[in-house]
């Protein structure tokens, strides 16, 4: 009767089992993930100002759009992060 | 005793339930039973096996209520977070889409503005007399050339020394 009432118990054990669930990784934009340009260099020996000027404005551009997918990434990662929170 | 669960699975649920509660009555009614035999002679005797038979059924009606009990909380949980995530799926996709056009129309104006801006410079700047004078007469020195060169390749030095 003592045995029955220890094997019993162990049977009563609860036993913890993990959620099967798991949210998937999310996947970043394409334009995100596209790699930053290379600056543009100012070819030749003899440059006019002005040659110089638009590369210096091209770089520029090239800078603003580097910018801007960093901002992206930053946007994407805190509204990720706030949506995968909101799933415990 | 995983076996044991999935082929529970497999009978439906209400016979199941109907199953336990009657066992679990069963179980208590034999043990009421076990202390009233006693005053009757005749089935005094039985008194060990009914209590035993008792014990088993109400203990092992009680661990498959339990076991019952806790598979369906457990699908509801699963449940409810399969619903979370769906919606957080679908809320990851709708903000991407929403931060990749945000992205492709600011590259458009940026690329915009940068083209504007060196047509201006072609237009109106490489025709003032005084520009002009500077273009003829005032080449870049090489050495600016190159110092801007170098800091264009900045990041070129920074991969070198990984």
């Amino acid at each position: 009767m003592k045995y029955l009432a220890i094997f019993l118990t162990t049977l009563l054990v609860a036993c913890s089992t993990p959620v099967p669930v798991k949210p998937k990784f999310p996947e970043a934009p394409q334009v995100l993930k596209d790699k930053c340009e290379q600056l543009r260099k100012i070819e030749g020996d003899r440059v006019a100002i002005t040659e110089m000027l638009k590369v210096v404005i091209h770089n520029y551009t090239l800078y603003y759009e580097c910018s801007t997918k960093v901002e992206g990434w930053q946007e994407w990662y805190n509204t990720q992060k706030k949506i995968y929170e909101s799933v415990k | 005793m995983t076996q044991i669960y999935w082929m529970l699975e497999l009978i439906p649920e209400s016979v199941l339930l109907w199953l336990y509660y009657t066992a679990l009555t069963a179980g208590i009614i034999m043990l009421a039973a076990s202390w009233l035999v006693k005053w009757f002679p005749g089935i005094s005797n039985y008194k060990l096996p009914i209590q035993l038979a008792g014990v088993v059924l109400t203990a092992g009606s009680l661990y498959l209520l339990g076991g019952y009990s806790t598979e369906v909380m457990w699908r509801d949980k699963v449940k409810d977070l399969e619903a979370k995530v769906k919606l957080a799926e679908e809320q990851s996709t709708e903000k991407n889409v929403e931060i990749q056009e945000k992205i492709v129309t600011k590259t458009t104006v940026i690329k915009e503005k940068g083209k504007t801006q060196i047509e201006y410079v072609d237009r109106v700047i490489t025709q003032d007399k005084e520009v002009i004078k500077y273009i003829e007469q005032c080449p870049v020195p090489k050495a600016i050339i190159d110092a801007h060169n170098a800091a264009a390749e900045m990041n070129k030095a920074a991969e070198g020394k990984k």
